[in-house]
């Protein structure tokens, strides 16, 4: 048996060894930034990590250190194995930890220890208000939820049905979106919410709660959506008639762009993802380098993206990383 | 006496877990302690060691209970989602009466996590015997129905638990972020499980039940009891990694604990217990969930690339398996040739 196992250990090392490129190991003048985002599935987190990668790129040269991005994000979302990963980092030696927390109340803990054992933590994206960070970068959330219902009023001239796509009803920020368009919802008397519809953060399942609930409530002319996973796949874009239901959706990703110019969403609010780990990389430097004073909360700013800026957009998407931006979308001449 | 002891699969077990940590200590590379200025190994530190403890005891508690049920031949997928519903009710529940002595709150929160825990094994057990449908589809069912009611009940947010949870569950080492409290519970889990299946006549029945079913009945044992029993023991052995893990992380969601039955089978199949029952133990499921989160952690103390951890975890266990039963035939080969 032991035998057959030192095979097993064999063939362990052999994948892990074939399988992923060592990372350097750190210098003595090496700032270690530990990145856990929610999900390394979720395309907007490989952007903030590109975002990451290109601050320490510029920041490192600036300041003549070498800034490491130590990416130790789940394949999915779970606040216990993040509690889990800050504890790793902070035991092998990370410097700061950078995170985006899935479940607030459940890393909580894992960042007031870092911050016991001399590492500072930042978050971005969904915040754990309740910890020790020294700060957060990230939109405010019911503000972004207003935005949405405002402008899907605006596209609805002010009357119809509203439907919500909620994503995963665990996530504090999401939630907090979805009251923000309840909240503007309310400063129209016209307009009348159907209902809030959670599913599985996945395009398919996603798009396929969009249909469903569209079968089941026919009078539904609006949806506002909180998260643009229904539209990263194409089949709303044949299921949709442009004249009969508008859209409003969170992020704007190169699969989205379709539907923008289609007209069956005519307003994206951005979150310029990469900003997510270039701006927090760049307070991180300031407060931990260069011991600058920097504010606990760091508003981020929605971009609204229509047909007047699609082009724009496109060429931004493609400059911050993004390699699936049509083709079509990079040429088209910026309106505004 | 000695080559018994180094040809049983404990032995092959500790010895990869042993040369898996010896490899990673080497490659690990070292970094200054920000507090106390010295220079630590970045595998081979208490504090990474503690932390792998800790990550392998929530696994490790539900794989005692998964064995027991594997060796009956059955399965139990609901592990998981019982981890869930445990974990909300009991901190919704000392959200709702906020006992204000500590004693009290620890006391009532492992009650209440133990207690649903055993009533959704109680219901497992039930319905495997009474409807005669396969445990696969029973706790398919139930996997998501637990689930399903934590949510509910929760209304899918995240609930805090009494600080003095945590200051029980993360009690420290001299006040360092040492947390040895889950390793010891899964230490005593593990021993009771073992001693449970080994060294009691309620053990060895489940081992004949698991062998031969059909033998067990004529030899007069209760197999329905024996059977429900299996699964509440199941259920409990959930309920007391959620207490553990609740008070640990200091709160419970209905998302709690997603996909961990797969890896608590993992562990209970890589430690050796066979899908076909009859086969398995409580120490090799402990050195089984060890190793798969030895596993994971060198993926990271390495520096690899993370997004091949999937592929490594489902190779090492397929690996596992197959050689195990390699094993098994080369060893019935051998002792045919030497009868």
């Amino acid at each position: 048996m032991n035998r057959l196992l030192l095979c097993l250990t064999g063939l362990i090392f052999i994948l892990s060894s074939g399988c992923g490129q060592k990372a350097e190991q750190p210098s003595d003048n090496t700032l270690t930034i530990a990145m856990i985002a929610k999900s390394s599935t979720n395309p907007v987190f490989l952007s903030a990590r590109t975002g990451a990668e290109a601050a320490a790129k510029e920041l490192a040269a600036q300041h003549g250190i070498d800034i490491v991005i130590d990416w130790r994000t789940p394949p999915t979302e779970d606040g216990q194995v993040q509690a889990q990963r800050i504890a790793q980092a902070v035991n092998e030696g990370a410097d700061v930890v950078l995170i985006s927390c899935s479940d607030a109340a459940k890393v909580t803990g894992a960042i007031n220890d870092a911050v016991d054992r001399g590492v500072p933590v930042m978050t971005f994206d969904s915040d754990a208000p309740d910890s020790r960070r020294f700060a957060f970068y990230g939109v405010d959330d019911i503000k972004t939820g207003q935005l949405v219902m405002e402008e899907l009023a605006r596209v609805m001239d002010g009357k119809g049905q509203v439907a919500i796509l909620a994503g995963n009803q665990n996530a504090p920020n999401l939630r907090k979106r979805v009251e923000g368009v309840i909240q503007s919802a309310k400063q129209h008397p016209d307009i009348s919410i159907v209902g809030t519809f959670y599913h599985i953060e996945t395009p398919q399942d996603a798009a396929a709660e969009v249909v469903r609930v569209n079968n089941a409530y026919p009078e539904i002319n609006g949806w506002a959506m909180v998260g643009g996973w229904a539209l990263f796949t194409q089949t709303l874009l044949t299921d949709l008639d442009p004249d009969k239901m508008k859209i409003v959706s969170v992020d704007a990703l190169p699969p989205e762009l379709p539907y923008v110019e289609q007209d069956i969403v005519p307003v994206l609010w951005a979150q310029p993802t990469y900003l997510w780990g270039y701006e927090s990389v760049r307070l991180i430097i300031d407060k931990v380098h260069l011991n600058k004073e920097i504010p606990v909360i760091n508003p981020m700013e929605l971009v609204r993206v229509s047909k007047d800026n699609l082009g724009d957009w496109a060429r931004q998407l493609r400059d911050w990383g993004f390699t699936d931006v049509p083709e079509m979308y990079l040429q088209m001449d910026s309106k505004q | 006496m000695l080559r018994t002891l180094l040809n049983s699969q404990q032995a092959g077990l500790l010895f990869v877990i042993l040369l898996i940590g010896t490899i990673l200590s080497l490659s690990a590379g070292d970094h200054v302690n920000r507090v106390t200025g010295e220079v630590v190994n970045n595998f081979l530190n208490s504090y990474t060691l503690m932390q792998t403890a800790t990550d392998a005891s929530f696994f490790v508690i539900m794989a005692v209970g998964a064995t027991v049920v594997i060796i009956s031949g059955g399965i139990d997928l609901s592990v998981g989602a019982v981890y869930a519903l445990a974990g909300v009710m009991t901190a919704m529940m000392l959200r709702a009466i906020g006992p204000e002595s500590p004693f009290v709150a620890v006391v009532l929160a492992l009650g209440m996590c133990v207690g649903i825990g055993v009533l959704c094994g109680l219901i497992n057990g039930a319905m495997v015997v009474g409807l005669r449908v396969h445990p696969f589809i029973v706790t398919l069912g139930t996997m998501w129905i637990f689930r399903g009611v934590a949510f509910v009940t929760s209304k899918a947010e995240s609930i805090l638990v009494p600080p003095s949870l945590t200051d029980v569950v993360k009690w420290s080492i001299g006040g360092d972020a040492l947390y040895p409290m889950p390793m010891i519970i899964m230490l005593i889990i593990t021993a009771a499980g073992a001693i449970y299946l080994s060294r009691t006549v309620m053990g060895r029945h489940i081992f004949a039940v698991g062998g031969n079913v059909d033998a067990s009945r004529y030899a007069g044992l209760r197999i329905n009891r024996i059977l429900i029993g299996v699964y509440i023991l199941s259920g409990l052995t959930a309920g007391i990694a959620a207490f553990v893990g609740i008070s640990y992380y200091g709160s419970a969601s209905c998302a709690d604990a997603t996909g961990y039955e797969l890896y608590v089978i993992a562990s209970a199949v890589v430690g050796g217990a066979s899908l076909r029952g009859g086969r398995g133990n409580a120490v090799n499921a402990m050195l089984g969930a060890t190793l798969i989160v030895l596993i994971r952690q060198s993926i990271r103390t390495l520096h690899l690339d993370q997004n091949y951890e999937w592929i490594i975890i489902g190779c090492a266990i397929i690996a596992a398996v197959v050689l195990d039963q390699m094993n098994q035939h080369f060893t019935t080969r051998r002792l045919a040739k030497e009868a």
